[in-house]
């Protein structure tokens, strides 16, 4: 069979021109207009979402059906809201920084790839430490009552994600220094981008969830 | 040497687990003498954190994220050269392999491995339930035989294998030369006989392995001795296997189409396989989810499930039963869809209602998300919940009477060919409806409160698990056989197989009714007095019953190595996987083909599917547009009436 595959791949040479490489399978049909690249992360992020969906089932649970069900401010525990208002501010400014760096790719500004990647990395580094400082200074633990333990768990949860969206990003800043991606090919930094944008929106979510509502 | 050791391979795997250990050993050690915890190495600690490393560690040593890596740190990418196609020897099988063929033979081998070991432990837990009273293993054992049977069997066995078996044939059905994301299918099939392995080695365990049933209820998972983690830890590999897989499918379907291939010409296996998709991507992380929280719950103290410092017990299987509710359509959907290829082929006639077919596909994917609290009637959730719960739960029986209706017209006036195949989905049928009729009683509430934890849920379970999916499993691996081995197996053992599995799978769990509803309660080793009779003749059966599985491994294993070569299209199906030779060429196709028309015009004049745009370059027996024409041709002269 591998001889007759062989030598109907070297017949094929002769008049098909996508097929350089006669030793590589043929190429796939596109069948759809999404790249495969975009369309692999917008179903990872519907898992994603369900995950986020797992935990905040938790947290309606917790905070109203529960026996003896509450929510801070309860013994004297307070959730800084202005602070983590103020981290909001500074994970949103970071979407719109890596929105510059995705355009300037697109636009072959590759000044602005690699300052915009450089500035949501930064942007994003941010964020995390003002989260850990938070966790040190908030006075409960998750050990002590549920209320404490589904707020780690929530903020933990988009912590860890904002942990991985800063490892793409680096990555892509490194890429980007290193002279990768060109104005016809940037899904290196579209799919990074489209996970960061994700995890921003998701904070939106659960700082309302947790600290305001 | 230096070079094997920096290779990817097995040798490297093993020095990667023995890091991962060590390196939980260290973390361990950090965080607990920063806590001032005593003790500084807490040998639970660092086997938790252990179960997580050391299969990373495992899987990086392989080289399944070699390819990553190299991105990551920006280097310029290795193109794929496609060298690692194919398997030529057994040792192929045991490396990352990117070719969708050899990782489907992957999936389905370790499958059915579990599904013996599986297998093996319901035997002894028959062996012990034979008389009252105690015989060969005490209650806590026994507890785990339950368990580890069960997760094996669903976990392991039944949704992986029929991943494999549309890892095989999926992309050829489609005209596709490979799954879109390989490396990623490369991933998935490595992380599920670490899951698998992790659940066995829980036996090893200090208390003995996980035995709060597949299930795994908080507090008993919360408060169960450590043999708890591995499933806990297990069912997290298992989990992101299966995610990616369906991640993979979907991809796959939606972009790699061959030309003319639209939605509602894809073969149903195909549908089937959207829909599992579908449902895997939206639901698994629910579990994952859910074993997280037990694993923070034991391991840290969190308090999610500790109703004293205002968690929710229930909460647990609310979480759960949302993903494992729509976790029984994804261990049925894709039966389904190997039913409909075999039922249309075999009986030579268009599948009756095509797009009913697929869309009653759709329709269980949505209804399967509104019915999870019917697991719960006894559970002491909120009242309210049941009625709506008991009502989603008639409604789905609906879409799924569509499919059972359709493929009762799809043999109306056929030309049976009764062979192995057409036998499991015609055993498949006829069980399945059995299985969905105990299941719409089940829905009814005053039947679930009266039965709930008896017998008669094992009779129910085992009649949609074993009659329903795993028939399909049986046709499935029987009907594509030919095609992935290149060998015809052997059709007289199949057949005893087939009547020797009907006839002691229905002497096995139909009593199983009876006592149900008598109330015998199921998960408990001993039993009274009264139900001896009924047992005794239980287990003798189900050992028959596992005779049958193994005439069937003989069948397999003997076929494999010698069975007589097999041409491409022995069942004349017109669907795209049979027009390549048996089995296909490394890539495929040589070239894509062009779908031109349905995939089931079996006995229509003149339907072709697909044909080969390169007709004019000599290809290996059947591989063209005439392959698939003789196929129709001969179908509709027998179709005649």
């Amino acid at each position: 069979m591998e001889a007759g595959s062989i030598s109907a791949g070297i017949a094929l040479d002769h008049h098909d021109d996508h097929h350089d490489d006669h030793h590589g399978p043929p190429m796939a049909n596109r069948s759809s207009r999404v790249s495969h690249e975009i369309l692999g992360m917008l179903l990872f992020i519907i898992s994603e979402i369900m995950v986020f969906g797992a935990f905040f089932t938790a947290y309606f649970f917790i905070r109203l059906v529960a026996e003896g069900h509450r929510w801070f401010p309860f013994e004297g525990f307070e959730l800084p809201v202005a602070i983590a208002g103020m981290n909001t501010a500074i994970l949103l400014s970071s979407s719109l920084t890596m929105h510059w760096a995705q355009t300037s790719i697109k636009n072959g500004n590759r000044f602005g790839l690699k300052a915009g990647m450089l500035l949501t990395s930064l942007l994003g580094l941010t964020f995390l430490f003002i989260q850990i400082n938070e966790y040190v200074h908030i006075g409960f633990s998750p050990q002590d009552h549920a209320q404490g333990t589904i707020f780690y768990g929530l903020t933990g949860l988009h912590g860890a994600h904002v942990f991985v969206g800063l490892t793409l990003l680096v990555m892509v800043t490194v890429r980007a220094f290193r002279g990768h991606f060109t104005p016809e090919h940037h899904h290196g930094v579209e799919v990074p981008g489209i996970y960061w944008h994700f995890v921003d929106v998701m904070w939106i979510v659960v700082y309302t969830a947790i600290y305001i509502v | 040497m230096v070079a094997r050791l920096r290779g990817p391979g097995m040798i490297r795997a093993a020095l990667g687990t023995a890091l991962g250990i060590a390196v939980s050993y260290v973390i361990i050690f950090i965080m607990r003498s920063w806590y001032d915890l005593d003790p500084v190495l807490d040998g639970f600690a660092v086997l938790e954190l252990s179960l997580f490393l050391a299969p990373i560690g495992f899987l990086i040593g392989l080289g399944a994220f070699d390819y990553w890596f190299h991105y990551m740190s920006g280097r310029p990418t290795r193109p794929e050269d496609h060298s690692g196609h194919g398997a030529k020897t057994w040792r192929d099988y045991f490396r990352v392999n990117t070719d969708h063929k050899v990782i489907g033979i992957q999936y389905v081998v370790t499958s059915f491995f579990f599904f013996f070991v599986g297998g093996l432990f319901a035997m002894l837990m028959r062996a012990e339930l034979a008389q009252p009273g105690r015989q060969f293993v005490d209650p806590n054992t026994f507890n785990g035989l339950f368990s580890v049977h069960a997760s094996l069997l669903i976990f392991l066995f039944i949704i992986p294998v029929f991943a494999g078996l549309a890892n095989y044939v999926l992309p050829l059905m489609i005209g596709a030369p490979d799954m879109i994301f390989p490396r990623l299918n490369a991933l998935s099939f490595w992380m599920l006989p670490l899951a698998g392995i992790m659940m066995l080695m829980s036996f090893a365990a200090p208390g003995g392995s996980f035995a709060s049933g597949w299930t795994a209820y908080a507090p008993l998972s919360v408060t169960a001795p450590e043999g708890q983690v591995f499933f806990t830890i297990g069912v997290q590999f298992a989990g992101a296997s299966s995610i990616a897989t369906a991640l993979n499918f979907l991809a796959t379907i939606i972009t790699m189409r061959a030309p003319g291939m639209s939605f509602f010409r894809m073969p149903l296996l195909v549908w089937a396989n959207f829909s599992t998709s579908l449902l895997v991507v939206i639901a698994t992380p629910f579990i994952a989810v859910s074993q997280f929280m037990v694993l923070f719950d034991r391991s840290l103290g969190f308090n999610f499930f500790d109703p004293v410092d205002g968690g929710d017990v229930l909460m647990y299987q609310h979480i759960f039963w949302f993903y494992s509710h729509p976790a029984v359509y994804i261990m049925m959907l894709p039966g389904f869809g190997i039913i409909s290829e075999i039922i249309a082929v075999k009986s030579r006639k268009p599948i009756f209602g095509y797009r009913m077919m697929a869309f009653s596909l759709l329709a269980i994917v949505v209804l399967g998300f509104t019915v999870w609290a019917h697991h719960m009637f006894v559970s002491g959730m909120q009242d309210w919940i049941r009625v709506p719960m008991m009502i989603t739960t008639a409604i789905i029986a609906v879409p799924t009477g569509i499919k059972i209706f359709s493929w009762l017209a799809t043999l109306w006036r056929g030309v049976l060919h009764l062979d192995t195949p057409m036998l499991f989905a015609l055993g498949f049928l006829s069980m399945f409806t059995l299985g969905g009729i105990s299941g719409v009683m089940l829905a009814i509430i005053p039947v679930t409160i009266h039965v709930s934890d008896t017998y008669f849920i094992v009779a129910h379970i085992h009649y949609v698990l074993f009659g329903g999916s795993l028939l399909t499993i049986f046709a499935g691996v029987y009907y594509w056989f030919p095609k992935m081995t290149g060998r015809m197996y052997d059709e007289r053992l199949g057949k005893l197989h087939f009547w020797t599995t009907f006839i002691f799978f229905n002497a096995t769990f139909a009593p199983m009714h009876i006592i149900g509803v008598q109330g015998m309660p199921r998960r408990v080793a001993d039993y009274a007095e009264e139900w001896a009779g009924w047992n005794l003749a239980i287990s003798i059966m189900s050992f028959f019953l596992g005779v049958s599985a193994l005439i069937f491994a003989y069948n397999m294993i003997a076929s494999w190595r010698g069975g007589p070569r097999a041409e491409s299209n022995p069942w004349r199906a017109l669907t795209i996987e049979w027009q390549v030779s048996s089995p296909p060429p490394i890539f495929n196709f040589d070239s894509l083909p062009t779908v031109v028309g349905g995939p089931y015009e079996y006995g229509v004049p003149g339907a072709v599917h697909a044909v080969f745009k390169d007709a004019e370059v000599p290809q290996p027996a059947g591989a063209t547009a005439s392959g698939a024409g003789r196929g129709h041709g001969s179908g509709s002269a027998e179709d005649k009436e």
